[in-house]
């Protein structure tokens, strides 16, 4: 093996990860090659730049706050649930209702009809239809997955 | 005492949710500031660390608690950042947008403790790495993911993420001695 290929594992061997074999290996290449070592210390360089960064602590009130805002998330999600199935089934019911008096009323002129009913049929297609869209989506979108453990 | 994480999680898969806000307050800081190294915006970071948080409730019955959470959630968080990053951007097919996190105001290093100039310039340089180094410097680094971890994460084999992670080195690297001179 030549420097090319011992290279990225110097980064494996900064973090702990190679394997026992692969260690020694490197460890036997080290030995013979200056390049390898002055790319050793420079990652071992940033590696140490990298662990003293860290993130701040959030103070108790901001911890407090954030909690909170999380908390009412799980709250209002079962809330949106309730509140999406409830709207469909009024907003269904209503609809179904409103067309069947028109269509009953004899007042109410032929066209008028047809287009109340028209756009009734055609709320309830395009709603399914931007529904199985997204669902679609989120069959084939990985990201909208959470990771199984 | 703080109560250990295993009895936490136990306490969670039964419905508890203020064991679940202590979990939630023991990595928010950890979250929110990963969050805002891969979205560079410390609205949408705070935004996706808690929507994160969430996705991790709905899911937490189903989670081994012999392993850790920290690692769980931050593959979670990760998702919720690609998503947000893709509607952001309005594109389908795009996965961490490049210069994204540039391009924001909020970018400065504001949830770095103990700031100096060295450091100042050494988040600058992670924000503005290619959306995969990026993310696999924020994984590592700031996260604390094995290698293991990272790799089960994003999906790819331990080599890929060896690899991956010696070119995000190697740019940053790079960009910070081409800063020095």
């Amino acid at each position: 093996m030549n420097c090319d290929e011992f290279k990225p594992m110097l980064t494996g061997y900064v973090d702990g990860e190679l394997s026992a074999e692969l260690r020694a290996a490197l460890e036997q290449h080290l030995d013979g090659c200056e390049a390898c070592n002055r790319e050793l210390a420079s990652l071992s360089r940033l590696k140490e730049e990298l662990a003293m960064m860290k993130f701040k602590e959030p103070t108790d009130v901001e911890l407090e706050r954030y909690w909170h805002s999380v908390y009412n998330r799980l709250e209002r999600g079962l809330g949106w649930v309730l509140f999406s199935l409830g709207a469909i089934i009024v907003l269904c019911y209503g609809g179904f209702k409103l067309v069947e008096e028109i269509v009953r009323d004899p007042g109410v002129a032929v066209l008028l009809k047809v287009g109340i009913v028209a756009l009734v049929f055609g709320t309830v297609i395009l709603f399914v239809s931007l529904l199985r869209e997204r669902l679609a989506v989120v069959k084939v979108d990985r990201y909208s997955k959470e990771v199984e453990r | 005492m703080e109560e250990s994480e295993v009895k936490l999680i136990r306490r969670c898969q039964t419905g508890d949710k203020d064991a679940f806000g202590a979990i939630v307050k023991r990595y928010a800081g950890a979250a929110r500031g990963a969050a805002v190294l891969i979205l560079g915006s410390y609205e949408d970071a705070l935004d996706a660390s808690q929507e994160a948080f969430v996705r991790a409730w709905r899911h937490i019955r189903t989670f081994d608690t012999e392993a850790p959470f920290y690692p769980w959630y931050a593959a979670i968080l990760r998702n919720v950042c690609i998503s947000k990053m893709r509607r952001r951007s309005g594109r389908r097919t795009v996965e961490l947008v490049d210069g994204q996190a540039r391009s924001s105001a909020d970018s400065d290093p504001i949830l770095l403790a103990e700031r100096n100039e060295r450091r100042d310039r050494i988040w600058r340089a992670i924000q503005a790495l290619s959306p995969p180094h990026r993310e696999i410097i924020v994984m590592n680094h700031f996260q604390g993911l094995s290698y293991k971890e990272i790799a089960a994460a994003l999906d790819i084999p331990i080599g890929t993420v060896m690899s991956r992670l010696h070119a995000a080195r190697q740019v940053l690297k790079s960009s910070l001695s081409d800063e020095e001179e």
